[in-house]
């Protein structure tokens, strides 16, 4: 486009915006903009909508494919997925080992966090380093050590021979997170309830916690998304189908001879919608505390 | 509550060995004795918060690493009642030595070096654009930035099936290039049956679901700029582009380099996508160490191959540390 050097002076522009060409470029551009954060919109949830669409669809009409929106669409699929292929168990069982997993995160690591942020003791320093560090082991490094120990424990397959080191593969991150939230209460806070004669647990559970509430939410949600999705782990531990989560029943899906893509779309669907709800329903929490994962 | 000091604390501060005392500086009317006594209560209460931690950590995490450690000289099948120690041939074997490993880990390698390659630079290029043009459009940016996280979100293995689906020889990638015109560009075995695509695809995939975050990361580093320095730049007859080149993009270079620590690191460990979506096929052209390193601990049966696995483990994790040393150099010449 040609302008008059003079219109696209910064002056101008940031001015009155008087020379018409320079808001017609304004307005061009901004369309353009538009297009653009459109686009990778359309990106970005593009095979979510495919998953979506077969879903929806039934046996036929999904192996006609090409079109997105199905003629025919159909509840029967989903409800053919969740009772007929276990998916109902597999939720239930991703249910128990994600709640399982949360809640002891929370306990186990508001406690070591309350501990590296307020108080002192021996050690503490070099104790919070040796968790962060954990963040640089690689996970298929440990993995096939834990499989052989939790063997000779006789927890492996059971879904606490999960949880445990789900728990623990998410110490860095809470360790880190928590401390920082621990460390921003006011310390005069923690110095007047002592005086009033508080012990520790209670100076903890009924201050620090309910002060922190953001940060115990955001641990929550970053340790509740990858352990719903975990495959890598629960694959080589889980053998008994009863006890399958819901990424191994999809898998089982997944590995027929001829995988029908519809009751696999529709499996995938019921994994993917309570993430979905539970980041849209909390946002804020989410974004919050990947930020502050990162910087930290 | 009363508010009169009691010695509710004693029970436990009796137990304690006493801790130093610091120069008792502070000491109020009380004496050093009760300072000395809570300091070693707060010890002790110190040690009781951090105690389940520490326990969990001991087992699944020193232990696991120590005996991973120790397997990597060992050879072992699973199940024979003790290991052969062998020293370092595992990594030799790996390295070098082996014909029946070694050019199976240099063709992964070299794939998960593509990756690594790849990845990164690629996230960058996407998320910082589109981090800039979201944080100049006003309206929807709440609803565009949720719409850009469902990668993120839904990522995982639902969502690498569901990418599986469309990118079959009938699937939906293939046919909207017909339907633009561009039917020449599509794969009739597949974007990831044919050799030459499989890798480039699962790059793609790669960056997809990477880009949520470093997009996330560079909008929060742009609304944390200074207005008066863009102005300023304005002022000074920079335009739009410019600006962003000249002055945005070396402001938010500690967040470069935090994105493409990241993904060097997830590109050098994860594999779980490509388990999924390709299991390293069409025959190991999308092969990575990490899904060789999973192959070789689990899925080798009975050949004794659990200290081959623990090596390449360690060899990866010795990786990761290099690049994190480096980027933390690179971070501090920077800053």
């Amino acid at each position: 486009m040609t302008t008059i050097p003079l219109a696209s002076r910064p002056g101008r522009v940031l001015g009155t915006g008087g020379a018409g060409a320079a808001r017609a470029r304004r307005v061009s551009a901004r369309v353009l903009v538009g297009l653009l954060l459109a686009l990778y919109g359309v990106i970005s949830i593009y095979p979510f909508l495919w998953m979506v669409s077969a879903a929806f669809k039934d046996q036929i009409e999904v192996v006609r494919g090409g079109h997105l929106i199905p003629h025919h669409p159909t509840f029967a699929t989903l409800a053919h997925t969740w009772n007929q292929l276990h998916f109902f168990r597999y939720f239930v069982n991703s249910l128990e080992v994600t709640l399982l997993t949360v809640v002891l995160t929370l306990v186990v690591y508001a406690a070591a966090g309350y501990a590296f942020a307020v108080l002192d003791f021996p050690g503490r320093g070099a104790l919070q380093k040796l968790f962060v560090a954990l963040l640089f082991v690689p996970g298929v490094t440990v993995m096939l050590p834990i499989v052989l120990l939790e063997n000779k424990m006789g927890i492996l397959g059971t879904h606490i021979g999960l949880v445990l080191p789900f728990v623990n593969g998410g110490a860095p991150l809470s360790v880190l997170l928590m401390t920082g939230a621990f460390a921003a209460v006011p310390k005069e806070l923690r110095e007047s309830a002592r005086v009033d004669g508080a012990n520790e647990f209670h100076i903890f559970t009924r201050i620090y916690l309910p002060l922190t509430r953001p940060a115990l939410i955001t641990v929550a949600l970053i340790t509740a998304i990858p352990t719903w999705n975990e495959y890598l782990l629960t694959r080589v531990s889980l053998n008994d189908e009863s006890t399958y989560t819901l990424p191994l029943g999809l898998q089982s899906l997944a590995s027929e001879n001829v995988p029908h893509y519809n009751n696999l779309m529709a499996g995938a669907l019921i994994v993917v919608i309570p993430v979905v709800l539970l980041f849209l329903s909390l946002q804020r929490y989410f974004v919050n505390g990947l930020v502050g994962a990162v910087k930290g | 509550m009363s508010t009169v000091p009691r010695p509710a604390l004693t029970e436990t501060a009796a137990a304690g060995r006493g801790a130093t005392p610091r120069p008792a500086g502070a000491a109020g009317p009380g004496g050093g004795r009760r300072i000395r006594r809570h300091r070693t209560y707060e010890a002790v209460s110190g040690y009781l918060f951090v105690a389940p931690a520490v326990i969990l950590f001991a087992v699944m995490g020193l232990y696991t690493v120590g005996y991973g450690f120790l397997l990597s000289f060992a050879q072992w099948n699973g199940f024979a009642p003790h290991w052969d120690w062998v020293g370092l041939q595992n990594y030799k074997d790996l390295l070098w030595q082996n014909p029946a490993y070694a050019p199976r880990l240099h063709h992964a390698a070299m794939h998960t070096l593509y990756v690594m390659i790849a990845v990164p630079l690629l996230t960058v290029l996407v998320s910082f654009p589109l981090a800039v043009l979201l944080n100049s459009a006003k309206r929807m940016q709440g609803v565009l930035r949720s719409v850009y996280f469902v990668p993120y979100v839904t990522s995982g293995i639902a969502v690498f099936f569901a990418w599986q689906y469309i990118l079959q020889p009938d699937g939906a990638v293939n046919t909207v290039l017909g339907s633009l015109g561009l039917g020449s560009l599509s794969q009739p075995q597949g974007w990831l049956g044919n050799p030459h695509t499989a890798l480039p695809t699962m790059i793609v995939v790669t960056v997809w679901g990477a880009v949520p975050v470093a997009m996330l990361l560079y909008l929060t580093g742009l609304q944390g700029i200074d207005r008066s320095v863009l102005e300023a730049s304005q002022l000074d007859g920079a335009g739009w582009w410019r600006t962003n080149v000249s002055v945005v993009w070396p402001l938010v270079r500690p967040i470069t380099s935090i994105v493409v620590l990241l993904n060097l690191r997830d590109s050098l460990q994860g594999f779980q996508t490509f388990l999924v979506m390709t299991n390293g096929g069409p025959g190991d052209h999308t092969n990575v160490l990490g899904l060789e390193a999973y192959r070789l601990a689990f899925l080798k049966d009975l050949a004794p191959t659990l200290g081959l696995a623990s090596a390449l483990g360690w060899l990866l994790f010795a990786a990761a540390l290099v690049i994190a040393l480096i980027n933390l150099r690179v971070m501090r010449s920077k800053t």
